[in-house]
């Protein structure tokens, strides 16, 4: 296990690495630069430009300097903020996104797995047929819709909720219901089918002929293999919260790393785009090396090599 | 000045589209948009676009940021709220010579920074000096070239030193040996480096080795002249920027340059703190470091969230300003803004937020939504280096073929026009350049009645597409013409569902009146910019242009010189000459006759087709006063101010340009007084010489 774990830790950096080279290849492929802008910069002026960025040096020599930095750390200035670091930037925003992505994903465990537990224990009753037309619902209508109407219902019509900008906890409640309803829907779908399996398994009919109480046999034994599905998706859902909190990020005005990076982007600020890439591919690569851990903890029949 | 151009992801347009219905509908019985009460706090809540690049005012270019400085530093002049013409702040009074290339400025004497350091001219010198620093990189800095020798500076340019001492001039190297001599007489008063300044312009060189030897190479004159030459690199303090005293400052320009005054209220040569920004470097900027001139000072700055300033006690007009502070928000979806403002939350927002949707229903609420000339414009350019776009017959095909009213109508919040200068926004020289097209076309046999016409001709277009060589023929209903090279035209826009539908409506009006189907090609902004600058396009590119100063000239500006910013491969000199000869004229009537016969010089090859002026469109709750739809959508905040009583509010927007709030008027009466005694004692002066010639 300490081998695998070994493993797993020596790839992330060359992995990172990839990932940042090719992104940088495809900031470079992009036409137009952090200093392209609608009127032409007298050629003096883009000449000294050039000159402080190391951009008239070849370039072969420009990759390497970059790698150079990234592999000690130094993601250098942001080129648009000119008095901010990347990390400064970086470690500013993501608490933001973090706030909205936590609290998200913990509604969509706690709303997902109770529904989906309870529709699986009381199978083809009214609870499961409704809790499951809620999760289609909130599988299939995509976030940049339901951020809107909710937004116009709680904001606009009853001027409950502020409907946009980061703020007080008012101001949390309608980012976070639209980002976790599709969470919430794929959980409580999975866990309704993982504990369906799992309750109809051998060990758990050996655990009840054991004369062990419904109780024991339901959250000691059926829950923890039937939550491995779940388990198994938070990987990638935690990934997809971080960076792909975009949407929501945009919808309520919430200064998220998210909107950040798109922004980046746009603006062709390359030191602030590699570094959140190469921030979140490292996050993205730590998150899924724990989840692939915790499996063993949850399902005994899981060994790793 | 560059627009601020939305670039959402395209989903969240099809879902406003699909919401915007639903949220800007319903209550339109009311008389407010939503929520209408006033905070009690006395603090404005503005949107202001994007994040800002930088809160330093030589470093950034876009509007997001002109508006949010404004707040905190401040300047020789200011903006009327409403004209947009310079009024005295931080200089109380100024004088300009007679042949308008230098200004003296008189500073009021209780001027203080928000740390309460005294604001003086060398403050003043020292903040032109760091922004054209060649090192500073400034994007700015060409607002500043007509200043002497500041382009020379911030190019690191050399003069050219003689074996005896002496400079080599610029005229020196002219054929003609007469070159302007403007600015050679010192107008203000006589000073060692304001006489130093008079001589007429030195020749200034590359600095650097490399480029000095190729512009040697292309003019073999140049350096007969620098030969066995001493180059001296151009100095910071060789700059026209004088403090006579610590309470005079003089501009030296290098030619006349009648709007330089208009100019001087861009945050570009706002004043800075010397001892700030020397002990933090970059990060003077930052809340703990920063200290500033404006009415406002910085509090705290949370990028990508919000931006506080609170009034500064150390202002020498703080008497004056209404507002306890502002909250600026920078915000980019238009949807979510407009949200915000009707939850009450907002209280203004920036020009061209509402979408095109929303407009009809937003123009019912007429105490809040301004609906006045903008100084904009939007055309298409021409690539005038490839075929067939480089015959001015094609072009005007084209531009002919377009039903410009109909756009406008579509558009809803535009203006028809065939013009390169807005409508409305300079009735003087829009009543000149009618008597200047009368004269010129009446030349070339036609009339003004012929010219207007051009908004939409296109039985003209198809006779000029058939001189060009590609005759269109009647089939049918419609048009064809078969012989025009289709696949070399296209247009080339910037991805964003308004440009598209512009787009789409005159792709359908030259396929309906040429025949001609052409190809629309979409990019994302920073690459379409690259891509039309390069001329790297066929046919057509999209553009809009926002005019920096309230002079025809901004405009006019974009073919001026070989390395124009018209991104049309568009030049001739004949141009260049008339607007030299504009801007040396100190007649400002003549001078604007000669600027309108440079746009019928232009307008008659077509490098552009032009066909919409856009007006302001933005809101803004009836109880926020004193901010006005002026042309530039710029708000000198000192003169805003939060109305608690309905009785007083704004009511009808359509008057407000008209109306006097007298509280307003009043302020602004006061900074004016000062100017105008000035101006007085100036007149008094000249008429007392006249009566009495030695």
């Amino acid at each position: 296990m300490l081998g695998f774990i070994l493993r797993r830790l020596l790839i992330i950096i060359p992995m990172a690495l990839l990932v940042v080279s090719v992104t940088w290849i495809l900031i470079r492929m992009a036409p137009g630069s952090f200093y392209s802008e609608e009127r032409t910069l007298p050629p003096a002026v883009e000449a000294n430009i050039k000159a402080k960025y190391g951009l008239d040096k070849p370039l072969y020599q420009q990759y390497f300097i970059m790698l150079g930095n990234i592999v000690r750390g130094d993601f250098g200035d942001s080129l648009r903020y000119q008095e901010q670091s990347v990390n400064e930037i970086i470690a500013r925003h993501l608490p933001y996104s973090a706030t909205i992505g936590a609290l998200a994903y913990l509604f969509a465990l706690i709303i997902g797995l109770g529904a989906g537990i309870i529709a699986a224990l009381r199978q083809n009753s009214a609870f499961d047929y409704g809790s499951m037309t809620g999760a289609m619902l909130g599988l299939s209508v995509p976030n940049f819709v339901l951020g809107p109407v909710l937004v116009i219902v709680f904001s606009l019509w009853l001027f409950w909720l502020p409907p946009a900008r980061w703020g007080g906890i008012a101001n949390l409640i309608l980012p976070v219901i639209t980002l976790a309803a599709i969470y919430t829907a794929y959980i409580a779908r999975l866990t309704r089918a993982g504990m369906l399996e799992v309750m109809r398994s051998d060990y758990i009919r050996t655990a009840r002929a054991k004369g062990l109480d419904e109780k024991t046999v339901l959250f000691k034994h059926g829950l923890r293999g039937g939550i491995v599905p779940v388990v198994s998706f938070t990987g990638p859902a935690l990934a997809s919260l971080l960076a792909g909190t975009v949407v929501v990020e945009k919808v309520f005005a919430i200064p998220g790393l998210g909107n950040i990076f798109i922004q980046s982007v746009l603006n062709r600020d390359e030191p602030l785009t590699l570094g959140i890439v190469a921030f979140l591919s490292i996050i993205i690569m730590v998150a899924n090396l724990l989840v692939d851990i915790s499996y063993g903890f949850l399902d005994p029949r899981i060994r790793y090599e | 000045m560059i627009r601020s151009f939305s670039r959402p992801i395209s989903i969240f347009l099809i879902t406003g589209l699909l919401l915007s219905a639903l949220s800007c509908g319903g209550g339109s019985n009311e008389e407010y948009f939503g929520k209408s009460d006033p905070p009690t706090d006395n603090i404005l809540r503005y949107v202001s676009g994007s994040e800002p690049e930088s809160l330093d005012p030589a470093v950034p270019t876009g509007q997001p940021e002109a508006r949010l400085l404004m707040a905190i530093h401040e300047g020789l002049v200011e903006y009327h709220p409403k004209t947009m013409k310079p009024i005295p702040a931080i200089a109380e009074s100024w004088e300009i010579s007679p042949d308008v290339s230098e200004y003296i400025f008189h500073l009021r004497k209780n001027a203080r920074f928000s740390n309460g350091d005294p604001i003086k001219a060398q403050d003043f010198v020292y903040s032109f000096q760091r922004a054209l620093a060649p090192d500073f990189l400034a994007k700015n800095a060409y607002l500043s070239y007509y200043i002497k020798y500041a382009e020379a500076y911030n190019s690191n340019h050399a003069f050219v030193k003689r074996n005896d001492g002496s400079f080599v001039l610029k005229r020196d190297l002219e054929d003609t040996g007469q070159a302007s001599e403007v600015g050679t007489a010192l107008f203000g008063p006589e000073t060692e480096f304001g006489r130093s300044l008079s001589i007429p312009e030195r020749l200034t060189v590359p600095g650097d080795e490399k480029s000095r030897n190729a512009a040697f190479e292309k003019n073999p004159k140049l350096k007969a002249i620098a030969a066995n030459a001493e180059f001296v690199p151009v100095a910071a303090s060789d700059i026209g920027v004088e403090a006579i005293d610590d309470y005079t400052l003089r501009i030296k320009l290098r030619q006349s340059a009648p709007f330089f005054i208009d100019m001087l209220s861009h945050q570009f040569f706002k004043v800075v703190h010397r001892g700030a920004i020397e002990k933090h470097g970059k990060q003077w900027v930052r809340p703990e470091n920063i200290v500033t001139s404006g009415a406002f000072r910085l509090k705290e700055h949370h990028p990508y969230d919000r931006i506080v300033v609170e009034k500064d006690p150390m202002y020498w007009d703080a008497d004056s300003v209404r507002l306890a502070g502002i909250e600026f928000y920078p915000l980019e979806e238009a949807t979510t803004m407009m949200n915000l403002y009707k939850a009450g939350s907002i209280y203004a927002v920036y020009n061209a937020v509402p979408p095109a949707a929303w407009i009809d229903t937003l123009r019912q609420y007429r105490h809040e939504y301004m609906d006045h000339p903008a100084i904009t414009i939007q055309y298409y350019t021409f690539n005038v280096t490839r075929p067939p776009m480089d015959n001015v017959k094609v072009r005007k095909a084209f531009a002919l073929a377009v039903d410009r009213e109909a756009i406008a109508a579509f558009r809803k919040t535009s203006k028809a026009t065939f013009d390169f200068t807005p409508i409305g926004i300079f009735p003087e020289y829009e009543e000149i350049r009618d008597r200047v097209y009368t004269r010129e076309l009446a030349k070339q046999g036609r009339n003004l009645a012929q010219w207007k016409a051009k908004m939409y001709d296109p039985e003209e277009a198809r006779k000029l597409l058939g001189e060009a060589g590609f005759p269109v023929q009647r089939s049918g209903n419609s048009w064809t013409s078969p012989n025009f090279p289709t696949a070399e035209v296209e247009v080339l826009y910037n991805t964003s569902e308004s440009n598209k539908a512009v787009a789409e409506f005159l792709q359908a009006q030259w396929r309906q009146n040429l025949g001609i189907t052409v190809s629309l090609k979409n990019m994302e902004w920073k690459t379409f910019l690259n891509v039309r600058k390069e001329l790297d396009y066929r046919g057509m590119g999209r553009a809009g242009w926002v005019g920096d100063y309230a002079d025809p000239f901004t405009f006019l500006k974009l073919f001026y010189t070989q390395h124009n910013d018209s991104s049309t491969g568009w030049y001739d000199p004949k141009f260049d000459k008339l607007v030299n000869a504009a801007n040396s004229e100190l007649d400002a009537m003549k001078r604007l006759e000669l600027l309108a016969e440079a746009e019928f010089f232009v307008m008659d090859q077509q490098p552009v087709n032009p066909f919409m002026t856009d007006s302001t469109n933005w809101m803004k709750k009836a109880f926020v006063k004193g901010m006005y739809p002026n042309p530039q959508t710029m708000h000198p905040w000192k003169f805003v101010y939060i109305e608690q009583d309905p009785a007083n509010w704004d009511r009808n927007a359509e008057n407000l340009m008209r109306d006097r709030d007298e509280s307003v008027e009043s302020h602004i009466d006061r900074l004016m007084a000062t100017q105008t005694a000035r101006a007085a004692t100036i007149a008094e002066q000249a008429a007392a010489e006249t009566r009495s010639p030695n």
